[in-house]
């Protein structure tokens, strides 16, 4: 295991880039599936999915080519089923999902931080204390036959099988996406690429969503990297990152110091960093107390769900599908549909 | 100078409130009437426009105010 400052620098280096691309893209995987029903709106799940194919390539190569073992999380069924549900409710309670919340942090939002706190509550009472009685009822993994880790959906083909849907969701963008936009370039004569202007394109106005999603999924290839150099072969994650801040908070341990501990901090200083230089950050608190309530209760539903499922919305979605965890296939539905529930119930009726 | 018939005040909110609320706000008003929306979360700030445009109103305009504020008017069609 590499020593305490090298794990400091890794974790908090992709942090700090990770925040820094949410803040511009505002990439939230709440928004992203709830305003689907709610605006019938998709750049944000765009983006998402794009992330997630380019982790699919990624990761495949670092499978095949024997420079990363798979690790994929387990399938509990009941854990897995009610986990993610819970998740998505809790993620529209929060008006955030976990990496959502968290870079929100970084924007001075104080409604966030309060979820966030609510997030580290749930997910420590359910791994460590009185809930963990409930969550520990639903767990019973279901391993993978042949290597006995997480349940994988095409066995030991699961890197191929994951590197031909990749290729095969770029493709459906660029034929939809892609060509499209070339033709428009080429019929105004205009180059390809712009490159003008790059200061403000960085740093001053928003990213559309094919430039988070490319973003975010090569970053999370080269985190699965960087963690593993710190002793944690696991790409991105958000909760077990708070859930260790608590922990270290309440036994003073600092065996719960580890790559992701310090990456949740990277991503509120990386949005903060983003948020001051776009002249976006603010202290902003919810004119009626009780949304901050509601916030609370929502990010501790998030922290409950995370724990019992394995995992947040990073860990399943931009980690886990990509590995081609049934697990975390599971849990992404899982929490898709919770969220619509809660988006319907909360938002939608009149 | 354009009138204006009402002011919704979204500052403070996260997504999707200001969202859901200018568009049940717009619901109400009359045509021709002219909206002014307070906010300071970036994403709707950017959303909000859009949407009204797909409902079709006109987005008279969008101004960024100082950190982290924006005014959006919109006419109701």
């Amino acid at each position: 295991m590499a020593d305490i400052i090298t794990v400091l620098i890794l974790g908090i280096s992709i942090g700090m880039v990770f925040g820094f691309i949410l803040q511009r893209g505002r990439f939230c995987m709440n928004s992203a599936f709830r305003d689907i029903i709610l605006l019938k709106e998709y750049k944000l799940m765009k983006g998402v999915l794009l992330a997630i194919a380019v982790s699919m390539i990624g990761f495949s190569i670092f499978i095949l080519g024997g420079i990363l073992a798979a690790n994929p999380k387990p399938f509990t069924v009941l854990g897995s089923i009610i986990g993610g549900f819970i998740f998505g409710i809790g993620m529209v309670l929060a008006s955030g999902c976990a990496s959502g919340t968290t870079y929100r942090v970084g924007e001075g939002m104080i409604g966030s931080l309060v979820a966030l706190v609510g997030l580290g509550l749930g997910a420590y009472l359910t791994k460590f204390s009185i809930l963990s009685i409930v969550s520990g009822s639903l767990i019973t993994p279901m391993a993978d036959p042949v290597t006995g880790g997480g349940l994988r959906i095409a066995g030991d083909a699961t890197p191929i099988v994951m590197f031909i849907i990749g290729i095969i969701i770029i493709g459906i963008f660029s034929y939809t996406n892609l060509l499209p936009y070339l033709k428009e370039r080429k019929e105004k004569n205009e180059p390809i690429l712009d490159f003008t202007d790059m200061k403000t394109k960085i740093f001053n106005t928003s990213y559309p969503w094919w430039v988070s999603g490319i973003a975010i999924g090569i970053l999370n290839c080269v985190a699965w990297i960087s963690s593993a150099a710190a002793g944690r072969n696991y790409p991105m994650g958000i909760t077990a990152g708070w859930l260790g801040w608590l922990s270290f908070l309440l036994t003073w341990n600092i065996t719960a110091f580890n790559w992701l501990v310090f990456m949740v901090v990277g991503v509120i200083l990386g949005a903060f960093i983003a948020a001051i230089i776009s002249k976006e950050f603010k202290i902003r608190i919810p004119k009626e107390p009780k949304t901050l309530l509601i916030q609370l209760l929502g990010g501790f539903l998030m922290g409950f769900g995370a724990v019992t499922a394995a995992g947040c919305n990073i860990g399943n979605f931009l980690s886990g599908i990509p590995m081609g965890s049934v697990g975390s296939l599971v849990v992404g539905i899982f929490i898709i549909i919770g969220c619509w529930a809660m988006t319907y119930i909360m938002f939608m009726r009149d | 100078m354009v009138d204006i018939t009402e002011t919704l005040d979204c500052k403070g909110d996260v997504c999707p409130y200001p969202d859901v609320k200018s568009k049940r706000k717009v619901k109400k008003m009359k045509s021709g009437e002219v909206l002014k929306i307070l906010i300071d979360y970036p994403l709707s700030a950017e959303r909000i426009p859009e949407t009204m445009k797909s409902l079709g109103h006109e987005v008279l305009s969008v101004e960024k105010e100082g950190t982290a504020s924006w005014i959006i008017l919109v006419k109701i069609k």
